[in-house]
């Protein structure tokens, strides 16, 4: 009973340190006792909140994520859908199934954010939209051109398809809202819900964000490395990542022009890319037959695995589904220790080429376009058991869609809050020592005395308009414009000055300080 | 406070010295004196401490010597009452002086011994004689040699009273009990006696020094009084006499001190004597009163001092006052919430809730109540709706009667209106002119009778008057006018006179001919309104009608021709005859007209329905054609689109198969005209397959596609294709396996293509973990070494980029190159310093990124501007570092991430105010350290402990 209850307590601390999101500010060296006692309030508050949360937590969350286990010799990696299909109640047995369309070509798919939703696209022309809970088809059009990827917006009522020459957003009724001209030929599309980005990359390279609500196009980049078709956003942060063929992955932000980093991820050229929920970990695969996983902190490799994917990605709980042909890999993690290892496999029919794998949100179930169509397997523990209404909802119903359009919309995140870390946001900005270089203060200068030179005076009345005077005036205005540049330079050197006279103090082996000159002060 | 000192010592400077009569001595010398008497004093109680400590060896030398040492102390005993009575307000500084205090501490014990115990209680008339005779030696004064005596001998001791023991007391008339000082106040200049008295000499202080002190001192108050040594000395002397005196005081012999003052005999002196007689007390207390008024008053203080006194009194005071307040004032900066008007009671705050404090009052309402509260009516609604129905009824008599009388009010009310309609019409002068005589008349006789009409007359003359005061538009207001009248109306002409005269006629016509105006106008408003009832005609129709009417009652007027004067003679008849038949010729005319105009209007108002209508239908005409174009052209669009997205696939192909490799062209190429022929027949389809089948390579993938987007095509344009569709699932199945090669390879797949071209069909899990070839292994690691250098080049270029290497140090040719030496030299120092500066500069750079240690990465360290104001550019106030700030920020406080109840605390604003409710100022309550913390959770704060702890202790310390 008493091990019981301790665990109980270590369990609940635990969550409470998530809930607190780091530590605590240490109070103890301060001396304004006003901010003290305010941030002593403050911190209560918040353990208040943080442990209420750890209480919800593990009271009003209970459902838990399945996984399979292995009895004995048994490998996970050997139980076939068959096998789960027997065992699992009727309504999982329900998303074991696949769609055969040989006619319209390789299908890729999106889900919603809350997985109620798929949109499936075939390479030819077909769009369809399915309720993946009565498995209902909502509406199907033929758009007659190629369909190279479709994206929801952020809820189901908007998607975005990547045409032959245009991407285009069309409603749930299929009806067509915009043609986006500006975008190009688009390969991949993805888009960022918080911030209501559209982001595409096109034929060319080139890299696109627009603002779907407005209709701004906010960055427009080109990458300056071919073609590509791998793309992904990281979730954690909005950051767009891209793999290109000579093996580098950028990562992206809509604010500035060039990658915010670059890291050469494969000697081959990359064939796809994933990113972890959580954002701290992704996966890359290239054409040498290596899947990476890497730590997006340090931009280091943790794991490299033997085995080819033409198509990656990560579930909620962490499940990494690599497909291959007609081969579908699930890697898991369920050390924690980010080892990932084989955890399912699944083999299509004969022929089949896996184009596309997703794993549906908020289920146990991976999605997976395909040439012939799209199927669907069950993948027990892969998806979150627990939704948050705030977040997602799989049971929406129009009425809190609507609201929670308005809540997102008003709650959108400006472009320039994309950065690698989040989490500086609000934080104090690091000092800028960086100098603009002399020369270019030089020639700022003269380009100042310039118009100053050129400036044209007006004709004065008799005796103040003498050439003299108009000289004085003008050798005046010079002066004004040069001031400010020698000012400053005046005020470098000076600080310079004082550095090296600190600087000799500091150097100085203790022993020998005393003899050194004594300041002023 | 000085001179008060100084008078004081001065007293008891003349009744150490004996003199009989309070001298006003400078205060200098006072001071002087007063040193001179505390070494006197000190060698008194000196002696008396010897005495003390012989006391218990010989007992009887003290009392043979009992009575002069009686003299003397008494002296001392005296003297030290006059400090207790006089110098009470000294004894704060006296404190001053601890250390020496401590240091004489024994003696100070030995004097309260003395001074404790009370001699032996003479009689009073031998203590008058004895007054007699030693008239400075007070009654209380023997306490101290007694006690010192009897402290084991008698313990014996009897209360003086009061009277008896004031009765022959001789203070000085200096002495000031009215005045006394705060207790705070110090005086550090003047040494007081007493602290000379108790430590300035310790009993074991050395003779020596003191008689050398003595000696100085008689030689300074030689000085200073001019007197010969012997008056000083001899106190001295006197000092050393003192014990063997044993006389008794008295006339005869007076003591030393009578003899050796001055010489003055005071008030007192004389009184003595009759002490005792009749009147003795009469004269005393007179005396006494006299003494106490002529005690000199001091000076009072300057003002800015005596201000400044009781400024420190009241700031003492208000301090007290203030700081009780302090707990209230720090519970509210303490804080994070502070509530304000939370107890206040609104009050009703539903309509519902205000409306049923309503009380009837007036009578209108009592009645109203009545009726609303009716016990029926009240009944009725609380049992059943359809009862009000039931009261609701009216009796069809009642209601015949109500017809009628409102039946007959209304054809009272037309025919008034008929009438006034009537005599409206009239345009007789003389009628109007008797009809307003008899309505003034009406009216003032009504005046005369009925005072509310009276009053309404009179408001309306008011209203009138008020007009046209506001407006004064007649009242020698225009330029014309005030020109007039500056100039005089008197210069003036008749003519303009008579015009002046005219307007202000006019002005006062103007007022009740406004009202008039109004009048005429809306009733010829109304009666067009009522002419044109029913039919909604412009404007211009309405003046033709007009105009048609009073041409119509030009026609009809059968003017009467005047029988007498000028116009009776024929031929004006005649002429008469004649332009009235023109006249009526023109009417007709203008009637004629109107009418046509009338007609032509109604024509134009008909018109423009029917030309919408022409025009709809125009239109409609138009567009119908106009749609079936479009259709057609739709149609045409649709077909063309079909052709076109066709062709756009071709293109697209094409332009994959570009990216792809140029090799494919040529087959590309091959079969897009192919393509072009639509309307090929499905054998040629059939054909094309089989030829493609047959191909090998990549060439069957790209033709099984184009044949797959045309079967679609097919399914969708038409039924006669249906055949053909259903015929092609039969067809694609032994394609199956080829299609799904092709499909799968969408882009530029090399791999797959290379795995196409070497016969092997993708199959099954195998495949994909099946060894890469060996060339396909060479090719990858070429690939990946040229990648992996690339990737290294492209960091340098960026580093360089970002931080440019510094230029290599150079000279302009010809410069330094003078000489041999000079060359070998080389580059001046200072140029290589720099460079070697600038170079170690940027390796630090370097090694500072954060990119530095890892070599696949580029990490840019470019700043991005726009997300600059995401962030501080410096710590907030309160805040000193920038590690507790970020703890500060690192939790969200909104709903997204908070639970329900703890979102509201998080996010309470400082102030907590209800809206409306006026904030009362701070109320005293009383600090209740165990209610605090209850206070507290009512505020929605948690006070830490330790916070708490500190404040109650604060609490308590008040």
């Amino acid at each position: 009973m008493g091990a019981k209850k301790e665990n109980n307590d270590e369990e609940m601390d635990e969550k409470v340190k998530k809930y607190l999101r780091g530590e605590a500010a240490n109070l103890e060296g301060l001396k304004d006792k006003k901010l003290k006692g305010q941030l002593a309030v403050r911190e209560d508050l918040y353990g208040k909140s943080a442990k209420t949360a750890a209480k919800i937590e593990k009271w009003l969350l209970p459902s838990e994520d399945g996984y399979l286990e292995a009895e004995g010799i048994e490998k996970t990696w050997r139980i076939k859908q068959e096998s789960i299909a027997r065992e699992v109640d009727i309504l999982s047995s329900r998303n074991q199934y696949d769609i055969v369309l040989p006619e319209l070509g390789p299908y890729t798919l999106d889900f919603t954010s809350n997985g109620r939703y798929m949109a499936a696209a075939g390479r030819k022309g077909h769009l369809a939209i399915i309720d993946m809970k009565t498995l209902n088809l909502i509406k199907e059009i033929q758009v007659r051109e190629t369909v190279r990827d479709v994206a929801y917006l952020h809820n189901e009522l908007f998607f975005a398809a990547a045409q032959k020459k245009y991407p285009y957003i069309y409603n749930r009724d299929g009806t067509e809202l915009h043609c986006l001209k500006e975008h190009g030929p688009v390969l991949r599309l993805q888009f960022l819900k918080n911030h209501f980005l559209l982001a595409s990359i096109n034929k060319f390279g080139q890299l696109r964000y627009q603002d779907v609500t407005m209709g701004e196009m906010i960055g427009n980049f080109r990458t300056g490395l071919g073609r590509t078709d791998v793309m992904q956003v990281n979730p954690f942060n909005g950051v767009v990542a891209l793999g290109h063929s000579s093996g580098t992955i950028t990562m992206w932000k809509p604010t500035t022009s060039v990658p915010l980093v670059k890291m050469l991820c494969h000697p081959g050229p990359v064939s796809s890319l994933a990113f972890h929920p959580n954002g701290h970990l992704m996966a890359t695969s290239g054409r040498e037959n290596k899947i990476k996983i890497w730590d997006t902190r340090k931009f280091e490799v943790i794991q490299t695995l033997p085995c080819h994917a033409k198509t990656l990605n990560f579930s909620q709980k962490g499940l990494l589904a690599a497909g291959t042909g007609s081969f579908i890999q699930i890697l898991a993690d369920f050390s924690g220790s980010q080892n990932y290892s084989s955890y399912m496999t699944h083999s299509m029919a004969k022929g089949y080429q896996v184009g596309k794998v997703m794993f549906r949100p908020y289920e146990d179930i991976l999605g997976i376009g395909h040439s012939m169509g799209w199927s669907s397997i069950l993948i027990p523990g892969s998806g979150e058991p627990n939704f948050d209404s705030w977040v997602a909802n799989p049971f929406e119903t129009s009425k809190q869609r609507r609201e929670k359009e308005v809540h997102s919309l008003l709650d959108k995140l400006p472009p320039e809050t994309i950065m690698l870390d989040p989490t500086k946001v609000g934080t104090v900005r690091a000092p800028q020592k960086k100098k603009k270089p002399t020369k270019e203060i030089e020639t700022e200068m003269e380009a100042a005395i310039e118009t100053a030179k050129d400036t044209e005076f007006k004709k004065k009345t008799k005796g103040r308009n003498k050439p003299s005077k108009r000289a004085k005036k003008r050798r005046e205005m010079i002066d004004r414009a040069k001031r400010p540049f020698l000012e400053q330079q005046t005020q470098e050197h000076e600080t310079s000055k004082k550095k090296q006279k600190t600087n000799p103090e500091t150097e100085m082996p203790k022993s020998l300080q005393r003899f050194g000159r004594q300041k002023a002060t | 406070m000085e001179k008060q000192g100084t008078c004081k010592e001065c007293s008891i400077l003349h009744c150490c010295t004996c003199s009989p009569s309070p001298t006003r001595v400078p205060h200098l010398t006072c001071a002087f004196l007063s040193r001179c008497l505390h070494l006197s004093q000190a060698l008194l109680h000196e002696y008396i401490f010897k005495q003390n400590l012989s006391k218990a060896i010989c007992s009887e030398e003290i009392d043979t010597a009992g009575c002069s040492i009686s003299g003397k102390l008494a002296m001392a005993g005296q003297k030290r009452k006059e400090r207790a009575g006089g110098g009470e307000f000294r004894n704060n500084k006296f404190k001053k002086d601890s250390k020496m205090n401590k240091s004489s501490k024994n003696n100070k014990n030995k004097n309260n011994t003395i001074s404790k115990g009370k001699g032996p209680r003479l009689p009073s008339s031998l203590r008058t004689e004895l007054d007699r005779l030693n008239p400075r030696i007070s009654s209380d004064s023997d306490d101290g040699i007694d006690s010192d005596i009897g402290n084991d001998v008698y313990e014996y001791d009897e209360e003086v009273p009061e009277e008896e023991s004031r009765k022959n007391r001789r203070f000085d008339p200096v002495e000031n009990y009215e005045y006394e000082l705060p207790k705070d106040f110090k005086d550090e200049n003047v040494s007081s006696d007493d602290d000379d008295d108790d430590g300035g000499f310790g009993v074991d202080g050395n003779e020596g020094s003191q008689n050398e002190d003595d000696e100085r001192h008689l030689r300074m108050l030689q000085g200073i009084t001019g007197m010969s040594t012997d008056a000083f000395g001899d106190k001295k002397k006197r000092n050393s006499i003192v014990i063997s005196e044993a006389h008794p005081e008295s006339e005869y012999n007076p003591t030393r001190d009578v003899l050796q003052g001055d010489g003055h005999i005071t008030v007192q002196d004389l009184l003595d004597p009759i002490q005792g007689k009749p009147g003795y007390s009469k004269l005393r207390k007179r005396m006494q009163h006299v003494d106490r008024r002529s005690a000199s008053v001091q000076a009072p203080l300057p003002k800015a001092d005596r201000e400044k006194l009781e400024r420190m009194a009241v700031y003492e005071h208000s301090k007290k006052d203030i700081t009780k307040w302090e707990h209230l004032v720090k519970r509210n900066r303490e804080a994070p919430t502070v509530f304000f008007g939370e107890d206040v009671d609104l009050g009703f705050s539903t309509v519902g809730a205000i409306a049923s404090e309503f009380e009837p009052r007036t009578e209108f309402e009592k009645k109203i109540a009545s009726l609303v509260y009716d016990d029926k009516v009240m009944e009725a609604h609380k049992a059943d709706g359809s009862k009000l129905l039931e009261l609701n009824k009216i009796s069809e008599e009642d209601y015949i009667k109500h017809r009628d009388h409102v039946a007959k009010m209304r054809s009272l009310l037309f025919r008034h209106e008929m009438k006034q309609k009537r005599i409206k019409k009239i345009k007789s002068k003389t009628f109007h002119r008797l009809k307003n005589k008899d309505k003034l008349k009406a009216v003032s006789v009504e005046m005369l009778m009925d005072p509310e009409t009276a009053k309404e007359q009179a408001r309306k003359q008011e209203f009138k008057r008020a007009e046209e005061r506001m407006t004064l538009k007649h009242k020698n207001k225009s330029k014309w006018a005030r020109r007039i009248l500056e100039r005089g109306l008197n210069a003036q002409d008749e003519g303009t006179r008579a015009a002046m005269a005219e307007q202000l006629h006019h002005h006062a016509l103007l007022t009740r001919k406004i009202n008039t105006v109004n009048d005429s106008s809306s009733s010829s408003d109304n009666s067009s309104d009522e002419d044109d009832e029913g039919s909604n005609e412009d404007r211009a129709s309405e003046l033709l009608e007009k105009a048609k009417e009073k041409t119509l009652k030009v026609l009809e007027d059968d003017e009467e021709l005047p029988n007498s004067g000028v116009l009776s003679l024929p031929f004006m008849v005649r002429g008469m005859k004649k332009r009235k038949e023109e006249a009526m010729e023109e009417a007709k005319l203008a009637l004629q007209e109107y009418e046509q105009l009338e007609g032509t209007n109604g024509a134009v108002n008909s018109k423009p329905p029917i030309a919408t209508g022409r025009r709809v239908f125009g239109r409609a005409d138009t567009e119908v054609p106009d749609s079936n174009k479009k259709t057609k052209t739709d149609k045409m669009k649709v077909d063309n689109y079909y052709g076109n997205s066709d062709s756009e696939d071709d293109f697209e192909a094409k332009e994959n198969i570009n990216i792809e490799g140029s090799r494919r062209n040529d087959v590309e190429k091959d079969v897009a005209p192919n393509f072009d022929r639509k309307e090929a027949t499905d054998v040629s389809v059939f054909k094309n397959f089989d030829e493609v089948v047959g191909d090998p390579g990549s060439k069957t993938t790209y033709d099984v596609a184009i044949f797959a987007s045309d079967s679609w095509r097919k399914m969708k344009s038409g039924n006669e294709v249906d055949t053909n569709v259903r015929k092609l699932p039969e067809v694609k199945e032994p394609i199956a396996l080829n299609q799904d090669v092709e499909e799968g390879e969408e882009g530029s797949d090399s791999e797959s293509e290379q795995q196409m071209v070497d016969g092997i069909l993708t199959s099954g899990p195998k495949e994909s973990y099946e060894l890469p070839s060996q060339s396909e292994l060479i090719q990858l690691a070429f690939a990946g070494d040229d990648v992996q250098e690339e990737f290294e080049k492209d960091k340098r270029e960026i580093l360089n980029e970002e931080n440019p290497e510094p230029d290599k140090p150079v000279l302009l040719p010809g410069w330094g190159q003078w000489t041999d030496v000079q060359r070998k030299k080389g580059l001046p120092s200072w140029m290589l310093k720099e460079h070697e500066d600038a170079k170690r500069k940027r390796e630090e750079i370097l090694k500072r990124r954060k990119d530095a240690r890892l070599k696949h990465v580029i990490i840019s360290e470019k700043v991005d501007k726009k997300a600059e104001k995401l962030q501080t550019k410096t710590l907030p106030y309160p805040f000193t570092s920038k590690e507790l700030f970020e703890q500060s920020m690192r939790m969200p406080i909104g709903s997204e991430s908070n639970p329900e109840t703890a979102i509201r605390s998080l996010n309470r604003p400082e102030v907590v105010k209800k809206p409306g409710v006026i904030i009362k100022p701070i109320k005293f309550e009383e600090a209740h350290p165990h209610e605090k913390s209850e206070d507290n959770k009512r505020r929605g704060q948690k006070p830490k402990k330790n916070r708490s702890k500190g404040a109650t202790s604060k609490n308590k310390k008040q």
